[in-house]
């Protein structure tokens, strides 16, 4: 008797999982909207009443109102200000180039050899000295030069900004609740989506390429800060507090010292992150190899491709160095003594000789400024452009495999869901979204999207060109779940398949964003096709890491208790580890989607149309107001797409 | 004599004059709006009613004690019991939501930030369950770090961290690393720092749960030795009972922030307080804990005569003197009988039928 009442409150929650009655309901909504679409298709698009159509052409005004008055010779304070930022910008790259130059090829690679050597140790100074060979190889030292003048630029102010309020989020609990969404915004706007703002504000060039770099690199930088002052143990912080010490005390002898490694860390994403705009940035007057891949795409394809595989190889150089620095100079893993520092003072000042040597051999032996001679440049861009050619001929194999896999993905996959999103009545589109939101996600994210959507609509006059956007982006992001979820679970379960996926991941995950697209309009040249999948390609890593991180950390012990009930390893997997890492999945599933819509809106430089199209055509024909529309619907399908997918996890980390 | 061996904390505690530490009242509530709970009917809500009731948990409730000068005062509780949050609010290490804390004539509660820094630094100093050592510095470099924060110089300094190792034992050590020592020996570096800075109380927050019970033992002995060296004052914070008897003068025991019983080691396993306390110490060996003072009875006339023995010996240690003498012993202090022992209340204290 006893039993049986006990089990009986106990049985009535545990009877159904909470979302399958919620997923069921969303997808009786989506049932609906098809019906809608059946019923009604074509016969309501977004209502004229509804769009604030005069928009577009006030904003080409205020651009032209915003140019006229910031170039008068005696212009207003707020625009000096303005300039006066957009010019100290400029001239900051200017002059890094200008350094690297006088430094030549030899002075430069001495430099960032013996500095590598000196803090983290031979196996990441060959790496980088190998990395600056192969620049001099390519015959692309003068783009190098300058994009590495735009990321220790971007990188640098980054870090002036992102380290003090990265500590001041480590401190302070309040200022941390404070700035978290603003991160998780600016994380989400997908890159494309403020370029229009930033050219307007600050004119294209190099000045416009950092700031644009800045938006995308200050989040982490702040965030990982955060998170290494933070891991400080609370009991070393609370020992000095006890002892008297004073807050400057506390952060200078005890929370950056131990929370250096992670200071120097977070430098290496912040310089990963930067390097990943390098190609965005050359869309709006970042010189180097960005803008040689942007103008490329058109003109040199192969040389475009080299010159991404160039910030490939930049990007590998400079994360081995500085993680190697970060860990190999932790105080509180090396142990030294007052010898080993005097010995390391020497070696430091022979690596300065070092590096005064090369520059003068440099200088003297006629290096200059740019090193040109000995270059496989040729050689390598004659077997690329091969290689472009063969496949793009439609007598060889890869043709007949790619030509029919992208009419596939088209015929089958995009072009029903395009009608069906563009053509079904508005109402049921934005409602039915809203209420799909509502039952993943709850009441906060339905009404955001709501929101969006009729900004979408209403402000911005994008609805068709969202919607086209939309069905792309749930093309590739279901394609992406269906390579990255159970690549995954296999990386998880299996030793093997990590090892072999890591390096490829890894390489994946630096590549900049543009540069995934380039191949694949040679290998897919099918309109949209290439766009799709190179979003596939971009979001792939995280989602796979993702759910590999997921079902990784599930904890040991229900796994062994199922193990001991004779589970096997499949019972194991589908009964414990996926639905205990479902959170994990789920932030996979939006991580990956958003990153879908970065690539997919980027796409429309090569032909993928929609709102990527309206905001290249804003940059290349000077169309501003659409321009600046077409990234507000961007944005806004960003946090509509972010908001439904976020699901109910955040709540899930607050409780815990 | 023996009996200094078994209760080695058995010395003397001035009561007279002014308590070194004194608690009055005081209160720590976590969550929002917590210092409109003190003093309504609210704050005596059980745990889970006021959680769901203003989403706040009281970690420490109404709580009042007395520390007085070389008492060795020790505060035991279940996790979870606000013992940890209490030893916090004594420096402000955690900001108690309501009442007073005076340490040394000073008003903690009332302090601006530099008194409260003044006071960390010359007249309090912790010891912490997981260290809190400086990885990145030398070992003598962390036991100088209370005097580094001070603005000692760096010569001066550092010749008293040595000196501070050599009490603690580790004067071989000074030049390696924390990541390099066991962990009883970081305790030891731990204890050498909050040593260091010559304070007048010392807090310790369970600094030897992290640590296997050999290694606790001998640290606790070190703790004792300490303690008769240099007599200094002690909170001392555990939730080991053992632990806290073989330590505590007095003793404090927490449930849910409250403090259920407060006395000597005698007065718990004596008499506790309530069947919490009694459950607490049900397996202590009585006749480990009480003393004869705990189980005399007044001299009737010709009693006087029999074997004497120092009121303050435990009956364990008693135990051969009285079964070996026909007569009752006599309980001594200060050389004057005060009570007789004999074999019956002896036999009643070891079966715990008295009371």
């Amino acid at each position: 008797m006893a039993v049986a009442q006990a089990a009986g409150p106990i049985e009535a929650p545990a009877a159904s999982a909470w979302w399958r009655g919620r997923a069921g309901a969303a997808v009786v909504v989506a049932l609906a909207i098809l019906i809608a679409f059946f019923g009604w298709k074509n016969q309501l698009p977004w209502p004229a009443w509804l769009t604030w159509n005069s928009l577009a052409h006030d904003l080409d005004n205020f651009q032209a109102w915003l140019s006229n008055n910031r170039n008068v010779p005696h212009p207003s304070i707020v625009f000096r200000a303005f300039n006066g930022v957009a010019n100290f910008l400029d001239n900051l790259v200017g002059w890094l180039t200008s350094f690297f130059f006088k430094l030549t090829w030899a002075g430069t690679t001495a430099l960032g050899t013996l500095v590598v050597l000196r803090f983290g140790g031979r196996r990441a100074a060959a790496i980088v000295l190998a990395v600056f060979v192969s620049f001099a190889a390519l015959g692309l030292w003068d783009p190098v030069v300058r994009t590495f003048a735009l990321t220790f630029a971007s990188v640098g102010l980054s870090l002036a900004i992102g380290l003090p309020f990265g500590i001041w989020a480590g401190r302070s609990d309040r200022f941390q609740r404070v700035v978290t969404p603003v991160l998780d915004a600016m994380q989400i706007i997908p890159a494309f989506a403020y370029l229009m703002p930033i050219v307007i504000l600050f004119s294209v060039g190099p000045g416009a390429a950092v700031a644009t770099t800045l938006i995308y690199a200050i989040p982490p930088s702040i965030r990982i800060t955060a998170l290494g002052i933070r891991g400080v143990p609370t009991n070393t912080v609370e020992a000095a507090q006890a002892l008297g010490a004073t807050r400057m005390q506390t952060l200078l002898k005890v929370q950056l010292p131990l929370a250096r490694r992670m200071l120097l860390l977070s430098v290496n994403q912040t310089i990963l992150f930067a390097l990943s705009m390098v190609v965005i940035a050359g869309l709006i007057g970042g010189q180097g190899l960005g803008a040689v891949v942007t103008s490329g795409l058109y003109s040199d394809p192969a040389l475009a491709l080299v010159a991404g595989a160039a910030i490939v190889i930049m990007a590998i150089g400079l994360d081995r160095a500085t993680e190697a620095m970060a860990n190999r100079t932790d105080p509180t893993r090396r142990h030294l003594t007052a010898g080993k520092r005097r010995t390391l003072h020497l070696y430091t000042a022979a690596c300065a000789a070092g590096v005064g040597l090369a520059v003068g051999l440099g200088h003297a032996l006629g290096a200059g400024s740019v090193w040109s001679r000995w270059t496989i440049q040729g050689w390598l861009l004659r077997y690329v452009q091969n290689a472009l050619n063969y496949v793009q001929n439609p007598h060889t194999v890869v043709f007949h495999i790619t030509d029919p896999i992208g009419n596939f993905v088209v015929q089958y996959g995009l072009n029903p869901l395009q009608s069906f999103f563009v053509e079904t009545p508005w109402p049921a589109m934005t409602f039915g979204l809203a209420l799909i939101a509502y039952f993943i996600s709850g009441l906060r994210p339905a009404v955001v999207t709501l929101a969006m959507l009729a900004l979408i609509g209403g402000v911005t006059n994008e609805w068709t060109n969202a919607m086209e956007t939309l069905s792309q982006v749930l093309v590739a992001t279901g394609l992406t779940l269906v390579v990255g979820i159970p690549l995954g679970v296999w990386a998880a379960e299996s030793l093997r398949a990590r090892q072999v996926m890591r390096p490829v991941l890894d390489v994946l995950q630096t590549l900049p964003q543009l540069v995934y697209i380039i191949p694949f309009i040679y290998l897919m040249p099918v309109s949209i096709v290439p766009g799709v999948l190179a979003s596939v390609l971009y979001a792939a890593p995280v989602v796979i890491r993702l759910v590999e991180a997921g079902i990784r950390d599930v904890s040991p012990h229900p796994v062994e208790a199922a193990g001991a009930f004779g589970a096997t390893r499949l019972q194991v997997l589908v009964k414990v580890k996926i639905p205990m890492a479902r959170d994990a999945i789920m932030l996979g599933v939006n991580q990956g989607i958003i990153m879908v819509l970065a690539v997919v809106v980027i796409a429309g430089l090569v032909g993928s149309g929609a709102l990527g199209y309206d905001v290249a055509q804003g940059l290349q024909q000077s169309l501003f107001g659409q321009g600046v529309l077409a990234s507000l619907a961007i944005l806004a399908l960003g946090i509509a797409l972010d908001r439904v997918t976020q699901g109910r996890r955040r709540k899930h980390i607050e409780l815990a | 004599m023996g009996s200094s061996e078994q209760t080695p904390l058995a010395h003397v505690i001035d009561r007279s004059g002014e308590p070194l530490i004194r608690a009055e009242g005081v209160w720590k509530i976590f969550g929002r709006r917590a210092d409109r709970i003190v003093g309504t009917p609210d704050a005596d809500l059980p745990r889970a009613e006021l959680r769901a009731k203003h989403d706040c948990v009281a970690a420490v409730r109404n709580v009042s004690f007395e520390v007085w000068p070389r008492e060795v005062f020790v505060v035991m509780g279940l996790s979870g019991s606000g013992k940890s949050t209490l030893v916090r609010t004594l420096i402000r290490l955690i900001e108690p939501t309501a009442g007073k804390i005076q340490i040394a004539g000073q008003d903690v509660t009332a302090a601006s930030p530099q008194e409260l820094r003044g006071m960390r630094r010359h007249t309090s100093s912790m010891v912490f369950q997981h260290f809190g050592l400086l990885a990145h510095r030398r070992v003598v470099d962390n036991v100088a770090f209370g005097l580094e924060i001070q603005g000692v110089p760096k010569a001066e300094r550092l010749a008293r961290a040595e000196e501070v190792l050599r009490l603690v034992g580790l004067e071989d050590s000074g030049n390696q690393f924390p990541d390099q020592l066991s962990g009883g020996m970081q305790q030891r570096v731990g204890l050498a720092r909050a040593f260091a800075v010559d304070p007048k109380v010392m807090l310790y927050d369970e600094p030897f749960s992290a640590l296997d019970p050999l290694i606790r033992r001998d640290m606790q002995d070190e703790v004792i030795r300490l303690q008769h060296e240099t007599g200094k004052t002690m909170v001392f914070i555990t939730h080991d009972l053992p632990e806290a008897l073989r330590l505590g003068d007095r003793i404090a025991i927490m449930r849910d922030g409250a403090i259920v019983q407060l006395g000597t080691p005698e007065e718990l396993v004596g008499s506790p307080a309530d069947e919490y306390v009694a459950n607490f110490v049900r397996d202590i060996p009585r006749s480990h804990v009480l003393t004869l003072r705990w189980i005399m009875r007044g001299a009737r006339p010709g009693e006087e005569d029999g074997p004497k023995l120092d009121v303050r010996t435990t009956v364990r240690n008693a135990i051969p003197a009285i079964v070996g003498s026909e007569r009752p012993c006599c309980a001594v202090e200060a050389g004057k009988i005060v009570g007789v022992v004999d074999h019956e209340a002896v036999l009643a204290a070891i079966a715990g039928e008295n009371d």
